[in-house]
């Protein structure tokens, strides 16, 4: 058999061919892709950033017992700036505020009222409402 | 246009559309061919080429002009064929140059590929060689990439794409004669 020899031959081409019309399409459709790319989305999960939140997740563990410490220092409010708290921002419903009474807190808050009978009387006749509100 | 003038344009917001596209209508069709010699299939070479623009666009401000426009363009492209080819032959469980020759013996039912059989067997010699012998046989065969340029490209000294060359040369001709 005769031996092949490539610079002997003819050049062989690769026998690849190209759609009609391809590299007029390119053009539009790389620069379609070059516009859409142009704002770069990083991902979150990359290897810098795990080591990263690693980090921070130690950082705020070794944290916690110093806050506590910060905290509960300075934690002495005084009466009165509580209960103006408590008057202009608390969202305290009643149900909370029945919750914290005990029997001994509603003794001190009852009121000593001396009604007379007859005024009594003359309230009920003039308000007919209250006296429905009694029945029921 | 001095190359280093045409950097610039392409650099500059209100040139760099003109010289992009001045760009692609001069290397579409040469980085075709290149890519399209690696990966074998139009689709996988497509894809290819649109990526290797795309990186070669994302990267021209890094770009420091040590080597040419050209060979820093072609160096892209030919690192995402292989990227590619790697890729592929992985994701079948096959080494790149069994990958190679499964596309070679597809290649009689590609629409897009014409060769006769003596092209086949060719691609089938090159299908068996090493991956670097592959591709510097392409470049120089195919391509007529000279081994100056190709140095530049591959990062590779002349002298050794020389002997990858013979080599190539010569396993393809002991194939081509025996079959």
């Amino acid at each position: 058999m005769k031996a092949f020899k490539l610079d002997k031959k003819p050049k062989i081409n690769s026998g690849f061919k190209v759609p009609d019309a391809y590299f007029e399409n390119l053009e539009s459709s790389i620069l379609q892709k070059i516009s859409t790319k142009e704002t770069p989305v990083f991902t979150l999960f990359t290897k810098r950033n795990w080591l990263l939140a690693t980090a921070a997740v130690f950082v705020i563990a070794l944290s916690i017992p110093l806050v506590n410490q910060m905290t509960t220092s300075t934690s002495t409010v005084d009466e009165v700036q509580l209960e103006n708290y408590l008057c202009e921002q608390s969202n305290l419903s009643e149900d909370d505020i029945v919750e914290l009474l005990d029997e001994e807190k509603i003794e001190k808050i009852k009121l000593d009222l001396n009604v007379d009978s007859n005024e009594l009387e003359d309230a009920l006749l003039t308000n007919s409402n209250l006296e429905d509100d009694i029945i029921n | 246009m001095d190359e280093q003038d045409f950097i610039q344009n392409l650099l500059d917001p209100k040139t760099q559309n003109t010289a992009f596209q001045q760009l692609l209508k001069e290397y579409q069709r040469p980085l075709y061919s290149l890519i399209r010699n690696i990966v074998l299939n139009h689709d996988d070479a497509d894809d290819v080429l649109q990526n290797t623009f795309v990186k070669v666009f994302q990267n021209l401000k890094n770009f420091k002009g040590e080597s040419k426009l050209f060979s820093w363009m072609y160096r892209i492209a030919t690192n995402e064929a292989i990227t590619f080819i790697n890729k592929k032959a992985k994701r079948n469980g096959i080494t790149s140059e069994a990958l190679q020759s499964k596309i070679v013996d597809n290649l009689k039912a590609d629409d897009y590929f014409d060769g006769d059989l003596i092209q086949i067997k060719l691609q089938k010699a090159i299908a068996l060689l090493p991956q670097k012998q592959q591709l510097v046989f392409k470049m120089r065969y195919f391509d007529e990439i000279k081994y100056e340029d190709m140095s530049e490209i591959l990062g590779t000294s002349v002298g050794a794409l020389k002997a990858s060359y013979h080599h190539a040369v010569k396993k393809i001709e002991i194939y081509m004669t025996s079959n």
